[in-house]
């Protein structure tokens, strides 16, 4: 059987990339630091922000689009590979700051000092200043990047092994799902979780040791590496979903008994695309974080992997390319409707705002696209004229 | 003839009623046996016991020259183990094509990695486009299975399962919904399979399975009530006062 490389058998691969490298390129040369600085740093880091969510919403369509599982938990793992690099990132940088201010001092602090006084900087807002044994690796920027993947793989390699081991299906794994990041929400809101409470992490956006860099060059090595991250994994998303592999998490899809039937573990199926899909989700978090600058635990509540979901439908689920389109066009639509610059429209008798109407028309976008428009806006691809290949 | 199958004093129920009660069956390799019998006499559940669906509560399936027990393995272990099962209904992918289907059909290493870095062997092709014509799909194989009609979604449902290879073949219902060409087909290509494997029919429509030739079991409230050739168990009274009666 002759087959064409995946590349041209997968049609959106090229034009994804290509739009991709434009889209970084063109940023770059707008941008302060390296261009002519007809977009503000701001919006660099809003435009790098959005490359990171259209990962989690490629990731999310590998997880509902493809093997069918409407998971409303994604969020929780994006959050959590953005707490892992935080870690680091706020414990090297106050380290700094400590020992900066320690030097003063007649007599040098040993590390042990150096570390309880970070320790006490980090944690004196939730009354603790002793180091938690989850910030035991917090020193190290190799290690926590290895738990930005290593943990959310791990909470969702055991997740799906026990609920997909149980068939659970359909609406109660969606429920569970919500549940799970619903408890890690909670958990982490607690402040002796370790994790400094309700405060989260913040200061995410000076890098240890590159202060002097600024950020307007900052955000735009984080618009590249989020680019390059997203081209990646679009890649990876294209190749799994293009062989005999995507024939059968499709086929999971649309009838899971009649898989089992031929032969294959349904369960080992869902298990490693799930747990793939986490990943990915943690990289797009990692990235995002620091481009925020704070994460704290209402970034992990259920609303955070339901708009997610909304994305993705609205944009085209069951393709990739629609992931992206939707995570980009509904996120960016929702921080300038709720941005405050959106013109209100004057009615007689009432004015809309469109910071308290745009959910409502989200909402409303969502049904209608449910209803009318299940491919989404990819769909519209659909309707161009298309040469017959004739196979 | 050394048993392929061997189902020995099975029993399951079902909130308290019971489907399938102290069942034995057993089938050689290379057999063909039609199995018949009234509504709610316990056929699919009987299927479905075999293939790893529902667990007897008691009872014993054993499978092959090693005597294995079937009722500790999921129901893909057994599909590998190589018994291959038809459903009543069509059941093909029909958003992939005829070849997508035959491929994820055929015989080969199950493992989610190993299906990952699965490349297309110099033969795949060859045996896709053997499998196509040997069901009457040649041209349609690049087809979606959805476009397909009822009676090609049946040959195409019959294609995959001769690509998995199996030893046993369960086929329930093959001729539900088909033309009387159709089924004169089917038929013939039920008889031929047997001649490289055990297949067992399970069959409402007694013009058909006369057309099989086979022996016959009949079952009747979960148990075997008679067991010959179709003219012998027409004659048992029993058989004729449960079924051809009514």
């Amino acid at each position: 059987m002759t087959r064409t490389p995946f590349i041209l058998r997968n049609k959106s691969v090229l034009p994804v990339l290509a739009v991709l490298a434009v889209f970084t390129l063109a940023v770059t040369f707008l941008s302060h630091a390296y261009g002519n600085g007809a977009i503000p740093t701001s919006m660099v880091k809003v435009l790098g922000k959005t490359l990171c969510l259209a990962l989690a919403a490629v990731a999310m369509d590998l997880v509902w689009g493809y093997l069918g599982i409407l998971s409303l938990g994604q969020m929780a793992f994006f959050a959590l590979g953005g707490y892992m690099i935080g870690q680091w990132l706020m414990y090297a940088r106050t380290e700094d700051i400590v020992a900066a201010s320690l030097a003063q001092n007649p007599i040098p602090p040993t590390p042990l000092e150096l570390q309880q006084a970070t320790a006490n900087q980090i944690f004196g807002v939730v009354g603790s200043a002793d180091l938690p044994t989850t910030w035991a690796f917090a020193h190290s920027l190799p290690l926590q990047l290895m738990l930005v993947v290593a943990v959310p793989g791990l909470l969702a390699l055991v997740f799906g092994w026990l609920a997909f081991r149980s068939r659970v299906n359909g609406v109660y794994l969606s429920i569970l799902t919500q549940a799970m990041t619903l408890a890690l929400a909670l958990w982490l809101f607690q402040n002796d979780s370790g994790f400094r409470g309700n405060n989260g992490l913040s200061g995410l956006q000076n890098l240890p040791g590159l202060e002097g860099v600024g950020q307007a060059k900052v955000s735009v090595w984080f618009l590249w590496a989020s680019a390059v991250a997203l081209g990646l994994c679009y890649v990876l998303a294209a190749w799994i979903v293009s062989g005999k592999f995507g024939s059968v998490i499709r086929a999971i899809r649309d009838d899971e008994t009649r898989v089992r039937f031929l032969g294959y573990p349904v369960e080992g199926f869902k298990l490693v695309v799930f747990t793939l899909a986490a990943m990915i989700t943690a990289i797009a978090g990692a990235l995002y974080y620091p481009q925020a600058g704070i994460i704290n635990p209402a970034e992990m509540m259920p609303i955070a992997s339901i708009y997610l979901a909304v994305w993705v439908a609205i944009g085209g689920r069951g393709r990739l390319y629609g992931a992206i389109i939707g995570a980009v066009v509904v996120s960016l639509l929702s921080s300038w409707f709720t941005g405050g610059r959106a013109p209100d429209i004057a009615l007689p008798g009432y004015v809309i705002k469109w910071v308290d109407w745009w959910q409502v028309a989200l909402g409303l976008s969502f049904v209608l696209v449910t209803l009318f428009a299940p491919k989404g806006i990819a769909g519209i691809f659909d309707l161009m004229p298309r040469r017959k290949d004739k196979a | 003839m050394s048993a392929l199958l061997e189902v020995s004093g099975v029993s399951v129920s079902f909130d308290g009623f019971r489907a399938i009660n102290n069942l034995s069956f057993n089938i050689g390799e290379r057999e063909l046996r039609a199995v018949i019998g009234p509504n709610g006499a316990g056929k699919t559940t009987f299927m479905d016991i075999v293939t790893g669906k529902t667990r007897p509560d008691k009872g014993q399936v054993l499978w092959g020259e090693t005597s294995k027990s079937l009722l500790k393995m999921t129901e893909s272990q057994i599909a590998r183990t190589g018994v291959g099962r038809k459903f009543q209904r069509p059941t093909v992918f029909e958003d992939q094509t005829v070849e997508d289907n035959l491929v994820m059909a055929l015989k080969a290493n199950r493992n989610p990695f190993a299906v990952l870095a699965w490349r297309p062997a110099p033969v795949t092709g060859a045996r896709v486009i053997e499998l196509a014509a040997e069901v009457g799909l040649s041209d349609h194989i690049h087809r979606q299975a959805g476009q397909l009609s009822h009676g090609q979604k049946q040959w195409l449902e019959i294609g995959m399962l001769l690509a998995q290879e199996p030893r046993l073949l369960l086929v329930d219902e093959p001729a539900a919904g088909m033309t009387l060409a159709e089924r004169e087909l089917t038929t013939a290509l039920l008889v031929r399979l047997a001649q490289t494997r055990a297949v067992v029919v399970v069959e409402h429509d007694m013009d058909f399975v006369r057309r099989l030739n086979c022996k016959v079991t009949v079952l009747h409230q979960g148990s075997v009530l008679a067991e010959g050739s179709l003219d012998h168990v027409t004659r048992n009274p029993d058989v004729i006062e449960v079924y051809l009666g009514r």
